[in-house]
């Protein structure tokens, strides 16, 4: 999750209330706040459903509702201003859809650079898909020339990009500049690139990967452009965010009109979506009782234009830079924390049901019954294992026995690559383990294995010690299948991992469910196991 | 009156066997009956007994270190140099060598100025120091208050070790003056049916002749044996469905392989959702078939009929079709939903997830969660706290308190912290109430409460544990010395 980073001197100065109270009410707003505050600030983190959280600014606004020194909807002027941004055919296949817009009048701080980089980045991760769906660009307007144009270009094309001093071509940032090797497979594949120019041809952006070095902000930019660009409408609410977080900060926003084949728009629209909701629907989901002038209230302290109007009907304006507003019940949370969840009676349903275990449950229960009595131990081991220790240790490599398991994709260690089709190798990993402790050892596991995908319940168990025989481990498989009531039949086993002449197979309705023996030598040896092991392996159902 | 054995035992400790240890392994007996032999001869004033206990000792971890990298008094020391003023020693770990250097008399402060006092020759206790880390481990050859410095710092550890030694009282010939009956161990199945008993008097008449029972020193430790027993952490799980039983919910389970469509989609989750990268979600290569999708197509793209706006884009039914090893049991949950659209419906599930993590201490790529829902007519997110501090007072929890929280497919969400002594508030899961993105494409009216927690977490808390692989790759002597009584 994002991590904002709050001053508390800014976030004072930007809410108008005290580091104490602002502190003691952050995490009932909705944020994770780090046990370890600085002397001068604090990192928070907050929900990826907020995206107008990450910066201090769009915290100080919600804040200043939270604690109802502000309430209500901020109402946000755009000035319509003269800037125009043409978008070409030539760009519509690679990344379609851009917002702009210009924020003057600014006076950044270092800590509002900070906060606005950190938000862009924020943005990218939370919004952005990692720059595929939205990228931000950021400019200081004054060093180029309006109008703009917004279009595909030959990836040929050269301009210094920023943080470097030298041209290079558009294709050679992919590769040398560092943006250009995090994000550059955005664009594998596309004939053109996207690339954002002014009126004299000099470049502003190449969206999503880098700016032009021309238009960087320092701490002696006044006026900024901006654009989104991507390939989802989430593009208008990360510039939203962003201008608004601006505007917060004392600039003034101005319009860019955006020309396409589709249709002109004015950018950025900071218009509020609008809603009405019922308060009895809120509090039928809640649990509080709220009429329709406390919903609204509710809501206007979390920054909703919200008012009453008549009955309980409430009609509600959600603020432009809100990402998370897709339904009602998004509203009624928002109530809900207003309401505050330390104020919410938590009471029991009257919901009369009865409960029942589940009989695989039941199953495995009486199962460690039976082995417990036996003188064993349960062990829980992974699910997870690898083919090496699954198959070839065992000396069970036959490639039908393979095919059967769950491989995974992308397995993060060679540890763990396949998901188990039987449980022996796991007890096996674990008496290697534990060899240093006093014999006999006696262990069993019954848990789930998978074979052809299908979750299947097993029990192994595996003893070990100088005297482990064959005919201590047929006294147990006797005891087992006595208690278990199931009578398969018995014959010599051809499992590699079983000595020969010394391991049996259960066969039940023409199926193997198990097998018993004394294990192969040259199995114990591959799991540095130096004593005598006999153990047994039992299918005893499926989901 | 000896038996035959004592009578060997005797022998032996003539013949200059000085051990119950060698003794047995010479005759062929249990230590133990050595020990009772040599204990009537004791007693009949053939041989001498001398008990001895020995107390031994060892480095803990701490100790370890400061044999190793030398006492934090005398590193202390050894960076003040001449002299260094107070001010450059807040660090609080400063705090408890200062003490330490200033008890010992090597440095004094001076004008707000620690400088030390002589030349600080080695104390005793960094001799034991020395000699436990070279190896030596007895109380004879150690310095005693040395000793009991170290152990109240915990520094060193010590264990008591008893040991017998036997002499003979006679240097003249064995058995001269010895008178032997005959005697009798262990009690057979035909002493107890024709033998006779006496009352109280150590005899027994048996095939008319007469036994003396042997009395064994009941005192004595015997070999070490251990129970069969369930798994520690299955018992923390077992507490756990026990506690939803008893609260009324039915208990369900599902497949491992599961398909994206119920593992993701039919929650809710956007198809471009990070939580569905390869990064965090084991996808295996195949694809499973899966229901028919159109009103979960027509919830994302569009929000279906329930007033939603849906996540836009084109929901498409191959990534639905994308097999992972379940990410949490949230799925399993609204399939059994899906099948049981009608009220009331209760249920639970503990089983085991998986995530694509890396392995260490508080990490494990697969874990145990819990969960559990309620749907009915006009249940409430209050219901839902409500059900909450049931569940957590029953898990031993008594204080809980709820913070907004986020989980793609609930609405409203919350995060229960818990209070534990010495730890403070600890989150611990996470709940909220199914969208209705969520539930309406099932035909599911009613609203659906839902919580869930890492059942992994909890057994750390309640068993102590450091490490998380220990539930898993188990320590046998772990298994074996805790106790089934433990408090969970």
């Amino acid at each position: 999750m994002p991590v904002v980073r709050l001053y508390y001197e800014d976030m004072e100065r930007l809410i108008g209330a005290s580091r104490e109270t602002i502190m003691s009410r952050l995490a009932m707003m909705g944020a994770d706040i780090g046990k370890r505050a600085e002397k001068d600030h604090v990192d928070v983190e907050f929900f990826p459903d907020r995206p107008d959280l990450y910066s201090a600014e769009g915290v100080a606004r919600a804040m200043q509702g939270f604690l109802g020194i502000k309430t209500g909807l901020v109402e946000y002027a755009v000035e319509k201003g003269p800037v125009v941004l043409q978008v070409e055919e030539s760009v519509k296949s690679v990344r379609p859809l851009i917002g702009c817009a210009i924020v003057r009048g600014l006076e950044f701080t270092s800590e509002a650079i900070e906060s606005l980089m950190g938000l862009q980045e924020d943005l990218h991760w939370g919004l952005g898909r990692n720059r595929r769906k939205v990228a931000i660009g950021v400019h200081d307007i004054s060093r180029v020339t309006p109008p703009f144009r917004y279009f595909g270009e030959d990836p040929g094309r050269k301009f210094v990009p920023l943080d470097f001093t030298e041209e290079m071509t558009m294709q050679e940032m992919l590769h040398k500049h560092p943006k250009g090797k995090d994000y550059g497979h955005i664009l594998e594949g596309c004939e053109r690139y996207p690339l954002i120019v002014d009126s004299l041809d000099q470049v502003l952006s190449f969206p999503p990967i880098i700016n032009g070095d021309l238009t960087s902000v320092t701490e002696d930019t006044r006026d900024l452009f901006i654009d989104v660009t991507g390939t989802d409408p989430m593009v208008y609410k990360a510039l939203n965010i962003v201008v608004t977080s601006l505007a917060e900060r004392g600039g003034r926003v101005e319009s860019v009109l955006v020309k396409r084949s589709e249709g002109d728009f004015l950018s950025p629209n900071l218009e509020p979506s609008l809603w009405e909701v019922h308060a009895d629907e809120a509090n039928k989901l809640i649990g509080f009782n709220l009429t329709g002038t406390e919903l609204a209230e509710c809501l206007q302290r979390m920054r909703f234009g919200a008012q009453a109007i008549g009955g309980d009907l409430v009609r509600v304006s959600a603020p432009a830079y809100r990402a998370d507003i897709m339904h009602s019940w998004d509203i009624f949370e928002d109530a809900a924390k207003a309401f505050g969840y330390e104020k919410l009676k938590a009471e029991l349903p009257r919901t009369v049901t009865v409960g029942r275990a589940h009989p695989a449950e039941v199953r495995k229960a009486e199962i460690r019954e039976v082995m417990s009595g036996l003188g064993y131990l349960e062990t829980m081991p992974f699910t997870l294992t690898n083919e090496k220790v699954h198959f070839e240790w065992m000396r069970r490599s036959a490639d039908e026995a393979v095919a059967r398991a769950t491989h995974v994709l992308h397995p993060i260690s060679e540890l763990h690559t396949i998901l188990r089709t039987s449980l022996l190798s796991c007890l096996l990993e674990i008496l290697a383990l534990n060899q240093h402790h006093p014999l006999p050892q006696r262990i069993f596991a019954v848990g789930d294995v998978v074979v052809d995908k299908k979750t299947r319940m097993h029990l192994a168990t595996a003893s070990i010690h100088s005297g482990a025989s064959f005919s201590e481990i047929r006294s147990v498989i006797d005891a087992v299948l006595g208690e278990l009531d199931i009578s398969p039949e018995i014959i010599p086993s051809q499992d590699g991992a079983l000595m020969p002449g010394r391991g049996a197979d259960l066969v039940l309705d023409g199926r193997r469910i198990g097998c018993f023996g004394e294990l192969h030598p040259l199995v114990l040896r591959a799991f540095g196991l130096e004593q005598p092991i006999v153990a047994l392996e039992l299918k005893w159902g499926e989901l | 009156m000896l038996s035959e054995n004592d009578l060997k035992v005797l022998k032996a400790i003539s013949e200059g066997d000085s051990d119950p240890q060698s003794i047995a392994k010479k005759l062929d007996m249990k230590v133990e009956a050595v020990r009772a032999s040599a204990d009537l001869l004791n007693e009949q004033g053939h041989v001498q007994v001398i008990k001895s206990v020995e107390e031994i000792f060892a480095l803990t971890e701490e100790g370890k270190k400061y044999a190793q990298e030398g006492l934090p008094e005398r590193n202390l020391l050894l960076a003040i140099g001449p002299g260094k003023p107070m001010a450059d020693l807040k660090d609080p770990s400063v705090k408890i060598s200062l003490g330490w250097l200033r008890k010992k008399g090597w440095a004094a402060i001076e004008a707000g100025v620690l400088k030390p006092t002589g030349d600080a020759p080695q104390g005793k206790d960094e001799e034991i120091l020395e000699s436990l880390l070279a190896g030596l481990k007895s109380s004879t050859v150690l310095d005693n208050n040395g000793l009991a410095a170290l152990k109240s710092r915990g520094l060193i550890t010590s264990s008591k070790t008893k040991s017998w030694n036997y002499k003979t009282t006679q240097t003249i010939g064995v058995a001269s003056n010895i008178d032997i009956v005959n005697e009798v161990g262990p009690i057979t199945s035909d002493m107890i049916k024709s033998g006779h008993w006496e009352d109280d008097a150590p005899y027994l008449t048996y095939k008319k002749e007469k036994f003396h029972i042997r009395r064994y020193d009941v005192t004595l430790a015997a070999d070490k044996i251990y129970p069969g027993k369930k798994h520690p952490y299955q018992r923390l799980i077992d507490n756990m469905r026990e506690i939803m039983l008893e609260m009324g919910f039915v208990e369900i389970k599902g497949q491992i392989v599961q398909s994206s469509f119920w593992n993701f989609d039919a929650l809710f989750q956007p198809q471009d959702h990070p939580a569905r990268e390869m990064q965090d979600t084991f996808y295996l290569d195949s694809q499973a078939e899966i229901p028919d999708f159109a009103k979960v197509k027509q919830m994302h793209e569009c929000g279906g009929s329930v007033g939603s706006t849906g996540w836009g884009g084109c929901w498409r039914p191959e990534v639905a079709r994308q097999e992972v090893l379940r990410t949490h049991t949230t799925g399993v949950t609204i399939k059994y939903l899906a099948d049981h659209p009608r009220p009331p419906v209760k249920a639970f599930g503990i089983d085991r997830v998986y995530r694509r993590e890396a392995i260490d201490t508080t990490h494990t790529p697969e874990f145990e969660q819990l969960e559990g829902i309620v749907m009915d007519e006009n249940v409430t997110f209050c219901h839902l706290l409500g059900i909450l501090k049931e569940f957590y007072a029953k898990m031993g929890f008594e204080e809980v308190r709820f913070r907004p929280g986020y989980f793609p497919y609930t609405e409203p969400s919350v995060e229960p912290e818990v209070f534990i002594d010495g730890l403070g508030w600890v989150e611990l899961g996470g709940a909220g109430v199914f969208r209705k993105e969520v539930t309406a494409p099932f035909g599911i009216e009613h609203p659906v409460l839902a919580w869930g927690l890492g059942v992994s977490r909890v057994a750390m808390l309640k068993l102590g544990l450091k490490d998380l692989r220990l539930l898993y790759q188990s320590d046998i002597e772990w298994l074996r010395r805790t106790p089934v009584s433990i408090k969970l």
